[in-house]
């Protein structure tokens, strides 16, 4: 029983920009406002998931051929690196540095070194899941 | 299409450089500039000037407002009808519509205004199969979604 999925798969292209957007919106969100790496990367991977659900996993992994095992150690990397990159400064693991730049673009930003601690967890977010799913869904 | 939109933000650009301010302000000037020297040269596109797309898009959205309305009030009527006497029943529409975008737009369209509702459409994209609320007259329905949404939608993806 093979139906015609055409309007979910239209759907789903579409639908999945709007996702990826509000994700990326949340994880830059995440300082003065909820949300943050953890909330970003799982819309991230539901974004993942509905193109899984409406297409195949062989058609996803072309389009974005990640080993998703790799996200997690480099994640993990990034959380670690920027924890221990303040013993080099002399001050306790773990201590975070910003201040205040002039970008062309964006005006008057604060840049926070927690800010590559939440890139590590989004990381590692969407890397669990993804791998969670995907092995669940090959195993027959 | 996509050449002319693009054409018009070339130009939008070309007269934020000379006049040597970049701001959403010069660029918006430009753009309307743009659109009025094209509406000028628009004999030489090969493909329709982009804003009669743009109108019919406008148009098909204020279409489906009103259709949207209209049968939400024939669907009332029905709910408040002491007697149930409706026949329900499913029937097969024939469209003409070629793409993946246009076929799942027309399909929306026709979920979206009550009382009809597609369960189905076939494997060569060219058969719709809708449930609908009240049959009284197969060709009268299939009439009046050809003549407002499919035609609407060809409209806007006509070259």
């Amino acid at each position: 029983m093979k139906t015609n999925d055409v309007i979910f798969q239209t759907v789903a292209k579409v639908v999945f920009f709007m996702i990826i957007f509000f994700a990326v919106h949340l994880f830059f969100a995440g300082h003065y406002y909820p949300g943050g790496g953890f909330v970003g990367g799982l819309l991230t991977s539901g974004a993942l998931v509905l193109l899984l659900l409406a297409f195949d996993m062989k058609t996803v992994q072309r389009g974005f051929p990640v080993d998703f095992k790799w996200l997690i150690g480099i994640g993990l990397l990034f959380s670690i690196g920027t924890a221990a990159g303040s013993l080099l400064f002399n001050v306790p693991f773990f201590t975070h540095a910003y201040n205040y730049f002039q970008l062309p673009l964006f005006g008057k930003t604060s840049l926070h070194t927690a800010m590559l601690f939440d890139l590590g967890v989004y990381l590692v977010v969407i890397g669990v899941t993804m791998t969670i799913i995907q092995t669940i869904g090959e195993s027959e | 299409m996509a050449f002319q939109i693009l054409l018009n933000v070339f130009l939008a650009f070309l007269w934020m450089f000379l006049q040597v301010s970049f701001s959403a302000h010069t660029f918006i000037i430009g753009y309307l500039l743009g659109l009025i020297v094209m509406a000028g040269m628009r004999r030489f596109f090969k493909s329709r000037f982009y804003l009669h797309r743009v109108w019919a898009v406008i148009y098909l959205f204020l279409l489906f407002l009103k259709e949207l309305i209209k049968a939400n009030l024939d669907v009332l009527k029905l709910v408040l009808r002491p007697k149930l006497n409706i026949r329900p029943g499913i029937f097969a529409l024939e469209t003409e519509l070629k793409s993946d975008w246009e076929v799942t737009l027309l399909s929306n369209l026709i979920t979206l205004t009550p009382g009809t509702l597609v369960m189905d459409i076939s494997d060569d994209n060219r058969i719709l199969y809708i449930h609908t609320i009240d049959i009284d007259d197969v060709s009268e329905a299939v009439d009046s979604i050809k003549n407002s949404f499919e035609k609407a939608i060809m409209e806007v993806s006509r070259g």
